[in-house]
């Protein structure tokens, strides 16, 4: 008896005698759309087969579906093509957004101090009695404008009276509260962002969040790389992720190992005492990794209140030592 | 100004300064912002021996088997930059490029569009049968991935797609496969791997370290056996 092999390529099922020798095809129809499909789900399958590589474009030109190299290769060009970009369509991405959105928070908080410092110096010339700071300057501005306009009921009325700043014309306060305005939207936005962030984390994370808290939770999301990076990491990772300086100093030099990295700003840890916090934070960051394997694993995302009772136990716990 | 050929496709401009560049094959467009340079009515586009480990291999004289017709197996094209110079050089042949991660991928596809001979694979190239309906048997595969089991990727790629007599070109990053140890110490243990294994026969043609372009890269370029 002979026996056969299939081995499938993109434009059709080869079949091979036991030299793998091709002795019959099954083509596929020739539509870049079709091929680029059958070939998108056929990867999506991750197979994993015993084979040995083969002269592709030649087979099939002699089993007849292209008549030359050139069109051969265009085609494959084509569908490849196609077939990428289906696929990257069709990446699961619940949590790249979750990465975009917590950078982004970083980079408005980063700005917006630095806005509001420029605020405070710029409003000091005018008013430099007025001991406001970011956002709630900012809104002090866009509501007041110059010091002539603060009412005889506001607090800061004496203080305008008897202030020893330059006085700042029409021109002047067009332009200030103009750009406080925009400090103010900025905050908004920032807001938006964290409300954003904490739905997304009860979506694709609950258990996650739950633990460490949505914020951190998302970071440690955006320091892996990915929920499924982070599902996969070690829970001894995952306490130092975020102290990349100090681990590696300690691997390569004689330095103590880090207690703690991003996981410090978690408020157990942060809030007690420092003979503590190298235990806790181990045993948080083994909840946390057993949290982000059930949100990544299970099929459904549901909370379980187990976890953090447990956590709570153990700190608890250590805390008597 | 001088042109002087430094491998087939490959030349060095000589101006003051020298610079390697290849025939930019899509007249007027820049991949990653590197230089054109117009030569007798020819554009070349410059190739940073810094920003691609084959360029840097060339500075140090190895002799890469890449020719017009050549079917090259890329592993771990990233955005296209070394790609790029490649499809540059087998004007008529064809360069499988894998690539595992999506957000360069989304770089790689744009430059896919305009070069014809580049084949995209958003695959895993510790996993090579995911590609096997479209991979075929190549000349030559070239793996610039920074992965710790990377020996073993390379030899699982060239069991199933080099041809006998092809070549394997790459390059060890030692500190993606251990922070601490001493890359010397690394580079031999790879070495051992990838000469010495059940798989595949090897016949070491060179290597050497990429200094002073890369840190800690060791490149290598092997011969399979025919």
């Amino acid at each position: 008896m002979k026996e056969t092999s299939k081995y499938p390529s993109w434009f059709g099922s080869l079949l091979l005698d036991e030299n793998n020798e091709l002795e019959d095809t099954v083509l596929h129809i020739k539509d870049i759309q079709f091929l680029a499909e059958t070939l998108k789900d056929y990867i999506f399958t991750k197979p994993k087969m015993n084979f040995t590589g083969r002269n592709l474009s030649e087979e099939a030109i002699k089993c007849g579906f292209v008549n030359s190299k050139e069109e051969y290769y265009s085609l494959l060009h084509q569908v490849s093509v196609k077939t990428v970009k289906l696929q990257l369509a069709e990446m699961e991405q619940s949590d790249l957004k979750i990465i975009q959105a917590i950078n982004a928070l970083d980079d408005i908080d980063k700005s917006a101090n630095e806005l509001s410092e420029r605020l405070a110096e710029w409003y000091g010339i005018h008013f430099p009695e007025i001991e406001l700071f970011g956002d709630e300057l900012a809104y002090f501005i866009s509501k007041h404008g110059v010091r002539k306009n603060i009412g005889a009921n506001d607090n800061y009325f004496n203080l305008a009276e008897s202030s020893m700043g330059i006085s700042f014309n029409d021109e002047d306060e067009d332009i200030i509260t103009e750009y406080s305005f925009n400090i103010l939207s900025l905050y908004a936005t920032r807001r938006k962002i964290e409300l954003y962030i904490h739905e997304q984390m009860d979506i694709v994370a609950p258990n996650l969040s739950n633990i460490a808290g949505y914020l951190l939770g998302a970071r440690m999301i955006s320091i892996a790389g990915s929920l499924e990076k982070l599902a996969k990491m070690p829970s001894s990772t995952i306490q130092v992720i975020g102290a990349n300086k100090a681990l590696f100093k300690h691997l390569r030099s004689k330095a103590t190992s880090p207690k703690h990295g991003i996981i410090f700003n978690h408020p157990t840890i942060k809030g007690s005492s420092w003979r503590h916090r190298g235990k806790i934070s181990r045993s948080l960051a083994s909840t946390v990794s057993i949290a982000a394997r059930v949100d990544f694993y299970s099929s459904e995302t549901i909370l379980n209140d187990d976890l953090a009772q447990q956590l709570e136990a153990k700190i608890k716990s250590i805390k008597k030592l | 100004m001088k042109l002087s050929p430094v491998s087939q496709g490959v030349y060095k401009i000589q101006n003051g300064t020298s610079a390697l560049v290849t025939y930019n094959s899509v007249k007027g467009k820049n991949v990653y912002g590197e230089k054109l340079i117009e030569f007798h009515g020819d554009e070349y586009r410059e190739w940073n021996p810094k920003r691609s480990k084959v360029a840097a291999m060339l500075m140090k004289k190895f002799k890469i088997p890449l020719v017009k017709s050549s079917k090259v197996l890329y592993l771990g094209a990233s955005t296209g930059t070394t790609v790029s110079h490649i499809s540059d050089i087998v004007t008529e042949g064809i360069v499988y490029s894998v690539e595992f991660s999506p957000r360069p991928m989304r770089e790689l596809i744009k430059l896919c569009e305009m070069r014809s001979n580049i084949i995209p694979l958003l695959a895993d190239a510790s996993n090579p049968s995911s590609y096997s309906a479209i991979v075929e048997n190549v000349d030559i595969i070239i793996q610039d991935i920074a992965q710790p089991n990377q020996a073993e990727i390379a030899l699982l790629n060239s069991d199933k797609y080099l041809k006998p007599g092809g070549y394997l070109v790459l390059s060890i990053k030692a500190r993606s496969i251990d922070t601490v140890e001493n890359p010397k110490k690394i580079y031999k243990s790879e070495m051992n791997k990838l000469l010495n294994s059940s798989s595949c026969c090897f016949e070491l043609v060179k290597k050497s370290e990429l200094a002073p372009y890369h840190k800690d890269h060791l490149a290598i370029v092997a011969k399979a056996e025919s």
